[in-house]
């Protein structure tokens, strides 16, 4: 079955935008602090968010995501499914790189081949290692062949960052990573590494100048120091507010908040492949009957979660079931379904958590215990730091309960589904064989609507038979100063292109 | 003199061998640095892809043999993350980390010393209270503590000083004395109780009986005999003084060695860490040499032979 995806034009043409800051030219500055510092600016060869952060300002991608998350036309003026193992997209024409250099078909096969050889050891082969082959048709057409029907192609399009062949070609990936070359909105400036990078509007920039002229990142890891640095005007926009401190931001003289919901899910994985209580679909019934979800985001994480709809994966997601409700918090019903299950003392279980990865981890993972202890059921909790906890995640060596995070940024359910509920993925601690057939049949469907419908059924069973404690959606919090006007997206990225400076400032 | 020195040396190598051996060990125990690098999605056939790439599919030995003889020719590896080679990596964080820990040091003796006289010649004076409690403060003050509250006083209230960043002369004067008022103040007490000492000797009562004027007793006499722990003691601060750079590089944004070193750990990149420990225990090494080296100029009764 052919599936043509007809997308609308986004954005405006290069040529009509914006007229005012055409004639006004891009002014002033603005800074943006982070944790850490970018790693390389070789955007093919990490896959870290405060690296991406520098890179989107410099690079773009055949496709991208707008403020709302939805998928959109980038440097492709159109993409389609030939057959179930091919994809074809059309170029954007006139768009050249930083020096000068043509963006076409050329640029977008080097940047796809770098990252499909294994020996550039690049952190995102595996997101496309199931394309087989990159196909040249013309300068401006460009065919992906997939071993597999692969549906959620575009949505790892986003990510790819289109480099200049010729000059990297030449240079090499380490002058790249030093001296990018772009066709974003930024130029590079200069990079004075774990202080700060530089970077210059783009005035020839294909979707129009921007309005900001230089943007700044400083590194300042500490948290409280990255608020002091926002609270004394000497940066504009920070990132990973705790959330105790969202509130002094907020009431603040010169500062305010911004917070959107991530595409992370926050959860409590249970291990139902070993005999155990939790093999019993009552047991993990009743565990998410014990947690207070509500009191969790409100008490731990100060209002900034949402509950996850009783299903793994969020509302941003393709593939999410609205009909569905999270778990009310019920111990006395909870208590019911352990004495039915043959437990009506309880048991007592350990449970694995880290410290520091995510929002408030370690206090979540405590508040469960805690609120689990009031269902009679004693969890021995154990804290690690996060190197040490993948290391039993990869090897499988984690305890029957274990506290995570699942960040999706695909935007589509496949990517959280998959390796947590297909037998034999590397997550998978839920085993079901007709679960296994329906996943691999939403895989495979390139019809997005008879995805959806599939999923749909998927979550309804997932519901009943709550494979995790379902918790909550991790809220991203960013402190950004008066002077600005810039939104949280869900993506966890910062694009200073959407940021504008305040009139009055 | 020259055979002591060789024979230090000779110590240093073996030294630095089994730091380098601790820390790999350590690391490999600890993390697998191709875990961290892929997406936690990554299919097993891609992880091993990827390992095999890097090399850490070998046994553990081969690639720590391999590791000591290219360090030995100057090659610490390359960097999984920065893509760079390491050492020119760590070497680039150094002047960042020497100048906060040398200014800290100066700032630690310069305060320390003529405190820790003062108030060992006057005892009960308000000036030996005073020292006293400094000495305790800053003791007994955690360095990240202490360098958040001078953030919110001197940079958010008072808006004298940056709050973090590495430019000016005034980016260095919060970091520096956080770092240093440990060093300050446990110098400072070591000074005190030196000179108490010295002061009750024999040989003091004798020059004050020989009518030497107290501040020649106290400068000339009892200073440079007190001096030799001390001395002794900077060498080893230098240590902590690296060790607490890793915390106030942090709390200030400061580029240096040590906030690389905790990037690297976090991320297991083998031959970040590798480099900066090396070059951390090389420096702690080579400044207690000095500081042995020092005795000979204050004492003319020791020879190195």
């Amino acid at each position: 079955m052919i599936v043509i995806l007809i997308v609308a034009a986004c954005g405006p043409a290069p040529s009509e935008s914006s007229p005012a800051s055409a004639e006004l030219g891009s002014e002033g500055e603005i800074v943006i602090a982070q944790g850490v510092d970018a790693t390389t600016l070789d955007p093919n060869m990490h896959a870290e968010t405060p690296t991406s952060n520098v890179n989107v300002q410099i690079y773009d991608s055949l496709l991208m995501r707008d403020a709302e998350g939805e998928l959109q036309l980038s440097l492709a003026e159109s993409y389609e499914n030939i057959d179930d193992h091919t994809w074809e997209f059309r170029l954007r024409r006139g768009v050249t790189f930083h020096n000068g250099e043509r963006f076409d078909a050329k640029s977008v096969k080097f940047t796809l081949d770098r990252i499909l050889d294994p020996d550039n050891q690049s952190p995102q082969y595996s997101h496309i290692s199931a394309i087989s082959e990159v196909e040249i048709v013309d300068d401006y057409t460009i065919r992906m062949h997939t071993r597999d029907p692969f549906p959620t192609l575009p949505s790892q399009m986003v990510a790819r960052q289109m480099v200049p062949a010729g000059y990297t070609g030449e240079h090499g990936g380490e002058h790249l990573a030093r001296n990018p070359i772009g066709t974003g909105p930024y130029r590079f400036v200069s990079w004075t590494p774990d202080e700060e990078i530089r970077l210059r509007a783009n005035e020839e920039y294909w979707r129009g100048m921007p309005t900001i002229r230089d943007v700044v990142f400083r590194v300042v890891p500490e948290t409280s120091t990255r608020i002091a640095e926002l609270q004394t005007g000497s940066v504009d926009i920070i990132v990973n507010v705790p959330p105790h401190q969202a509130e002094t931001l907020e009431a603040g003289e010169g500062t305010a908040i911004s917070r959107a919901p991530s595409s992370r899910a926050i959860f409590v994985g249970m291990v139902t492949t070993e005999p155990g209580p939790l093999t019993d679909r009552r047991v993990r019934q009743a565990l998410n009957y014990g947690v207070d979800v509500d009191s969790i985001i409100e008490n731990v994480l100060m209002g900034n979660g949402v509950p996850l709809a009783g299903q793994p994966v969020v509302d941003m997601h393709h593939g999410f079931s609205g009909s569905l409700d999270p778990y009310p918090h019920d111990p006395s019903r909870a208590r019911e379904l352990l004495a039915d299950a043959g437990h009506p003392g309880g048991f007592s279980i350990a449970m694995d958590s880290p410290s520091g990865r995510y929002l408030m981890d370690r206090e979540t993972a405590q508040a469960v215990a805690g609120q689990l202890e009031a269902i009679d059921v004693e969890v021995a909790l154990n804290v690690q730091e996060w190197g040490v906890y993948v290391d039993k995640i990869m090897s499988r060596q984690l305890t029957e309960l274990f506290l995570i995070g699942w960040g999706n940024a695909t935007f589509d359910a496949d990517a959280t589904m998959y390796p947590w509920f297909r037998s034999g993925q590397q997550f998978c601690y839920f085993e079901d064989d007709a679960l296994d057939a329906a996943l691999d049949l939403a895989r495979e469907t390139m019809d997005m609507d008879v995805r959806q419908d599939r999923y749909i059924e998927i979550m309804q069973l997932l519901h009943e038979e709550a494979p995790w404690i379902f918790l909550h959606q991790q809220m991203d919090i960013y402190g950004i100063s008066d002077r600005i006007e810039w939104n949280a997206r869900p993506d966890e990225l910062i694009h200073a292109y959407e940021a504008r400076l305040r009139a009055d400032d | 003199m020259t055979s002591y020195v060789a024979r230090r040396g000779m110590h240093a190598m073996l030294i630095l061998l089994g730091v380098s051996l601790v820390t790999f060990l350590l690391m490999h125990l600890t993390g697998d640095p191709v875990t961290l690098f892929m997406p936690l999605d990554a299919s097993p056939e891609d992880i091993a892809v990827m390992r095999s790439a890097m090399g850490f599919d070998r046994p553990i030995m081969v690639q720590y043999l391999h590791f000591v003889g290219d360090a030995l020719r100057g090659d610490f590896g390359q960097s999984l993350r920065h893509r760079q080679p390491a050492l020119s990596l760590v070497v680039g964080r150094l002047p960042a980390t020497m100048q906060l820990t040398v200014l800290a040091l100066l700032l630690a003796v310069v305060a320390a010393v003529p405190l820790g006289v003062v108030s060992a010649a006057r005892r009960g004076s308000g000036v030996s209270f005073a020292a006293s409690l400094l000495g305790l403060l800053g003791q007994s003050m955690p360095v990240f503590w202490l360098g958040i509250v001078l953030i919110l006083l001197f940079s958010v209230n008072l808006r004298w000083l940056p709050a973090s960043g590495r430019g000016s002369i005034v980016h260095l004067i919060m970091p520096a004395v956080t770092i240093g008022t440990y060093s300050m103040a446990m110098l400072m007490r070591l000074m005190r109780a030196t000179m108490m000492d010295v002061l009750s000797q024999d040989y003091i009562r004798t020059a004050r009986a020989k009518g030497i004027s107290e501040r020649g007793v106290i400068f000339k006499h009892a200073m440079r005999n007190a001096a030799i722990p001390v001395i002794t003691v900077m060498g080893l601060q230098l240590g902590t003084l690296l060790g607490g750079a890793v915390i106030t590089e942090t709390v200030f944004a400061w580029p240096g060695l040590g906030r690389l070193l905790i990037q690297g750990f976090h991320n297991r990149d083998m031959a970040v860490v590798q480099a900066a420990v090396f070059v951390m225990a090389l420096m702690i090494v080579v400044a207690n040499l000095l500081a042995d080296l020092t005795y000979v100029l204050c004492d003319p009764r020791v020879r190195y032979g």
